[in-house]
């Protein structure tokens, strides 16, 4: 008797030994719920800490008690003078700036001889890949007393140079068209002089919590939840008002 | 399934899921075109802007999700019984290990700032390291005691 149900035990533990198919259902459904779950909470995260909430998400660097200063130094136009100053970060490679000289340019026809509009490097170079190259060829142009005129042909050129891989090419064409001396703008586009210059710019944003291009300040004031032009438009006269 | 192998390859899998978490916030975020809010360490807009924070015009945030996605991947074939794919992730958490590393190196001598969300990947990854070393080390000295006369 007791043999017998040894030897049943023994045959249900060799069956229990019996290596069980393996399915691939277990772990390819585990490794979609870990990656929805993962995608769900980025998503979340994102959209927390995204445009539309308020700026609860600052950066240690302004809690750490320095007070935003916008200098309105910088590649200016209009009246130099005025007492209302527009300062835009912007972004070569990003097409929102482009349409927005546009409606900067707008702006300083209408109250040339009250603003002042300064421009300021932010290239975001980990999503536009020509921003930085871009940000020294305008700088190298200013070195040879045309910012502005670069400025005005990347922005209306920008499909040409945007995804292509060696947009120096474009930038050495351009230089050649505004009549630099090509061989000296290339030398300026590498001068750390230059790269300092744009890491300011840069830094300054960061510490005014720049959190996305182009962005304005008014009067050291950001202008933010701007719906169009016109409310552009009527916030800078406001201020031109208010300084008189 | 060795009780040992079974926790190892869980705890890969839920760093993973931490590391998935992180990679594609930052991944999103910056393809959304806004700057990263950053709390402790306080540079990640200077680390993210910089030239190597992409790696031939992608960001390197991309290919830390496709780390992150394989090693888990791998993990959880290990969890329900495939043990030998925590052996295949092997090779990548050495590789992301010395990325990591380098990402690191340029952190602090380079660009001389931090970002939060590196620093966290790079504590992902070493943990990961530390647990597949462990998991070899198990084996090897099993696979030694099975030699012994």
């Amino acid at each position: 008797m007791n043999r017998s149900n040894d030897q049943k035990s023994k045959a249900v533990k060799s069956k229990q030994r019996e290596p069980q198919p393996r399915s691939l259902a277990k772990p390819l459904s585990a490794l979609a719920v870990l990656v929805l779950a993962a995608a769900g909470v980025a998503m979340f995260l994102v959209k927390r800490g995204g445009p539309e909430s308020p700026p609860a998400a600052a950066s240690a660097s302004v809690d750490l008690g320095q007070k935003p200063v916008i200098t309105p130094t910088g590649w200016s136009k209009g009246n130099l003078a005025a007492k209302t100053v527009l300062v835009e970060f912007g972004d070569f490679q990003c097409p929102s700036c482009a349409a927005a000289r546009i409606k900067v340019d707008t702006a300083l026809k209408k109250f040339e001889k009250d603003l002042k509009v300064v421009f300021k490097q932010y290239p975001m170079s980990n999503i536009h890949r020509n921003a930085m190259g871009a940000a020294q060829a305008s700088e190298a142009a200013g070195k040879q007393l045309k910012f502005w005129e670069m400025y005005e042909l990347l922005f209306a050129r920008q499909n040409e140079w945007t995804n292509v891989p060696d947009a120096l090419t474009f930038f050495l064409k351009y230089a050649t068209e505004l009549q630099l001396d090509v061989e000296r703008f290339r030398q300026d586009m590498l001068n750390s002089e230059i790269q300092n210059k744009i890491f300011r710019d840069l830094l300054e944003g960061q510490v005014a919590q720049v959190r996305s291009v182009p962005t304005f300040f008014l009067n050291g004031k950001l202008m933010q939840g701007v719906k169009n032009d016109a409310e552009f438009e009527e916030l800078i006269a406001q201020a031109i008002r208010t300084a008189q | 399934m060795k009780k040992k192998t079974a926790w190892i390859s869980a705890s890969v899998a839920l760093l993973a899921f931490f590391g998935m978490v992180d990679a594609a916030y930052v991944a999103l975020h910056s393809s959304r075109g806004f700057l990263l809010p950053c709390g402790l360490a306080g540079g990640c807009d200077q680390v993210l802007n910089s030239p190597y924070a992409s790696f031939l015009g992608i960001p390197v945030a991309w290919f830390g999700l496709a780390f992150y996605l394989t090693t888990a991947a791998c993990a959880l074939f290990a969890f329900f019984g495939f043990e030998g794919a925590l052996r295949l992730s092997f090779p990548l958490v050495s590789l992301a290990l010395a990325f990591t590393s380098y990402l690191f190196y340029l952190q602090a001598f380079v660009i001389r700032a931090f970002c939060d969300y590196c620093l966290l990947s790079a504590f992902l990854v070493t943990l990961m390291f530390a647990l597949h070393l462990w998991l070899r080390q198990g084996s090897s000295s099993a696979s030694q005691s099975w030699h012994k006369p």
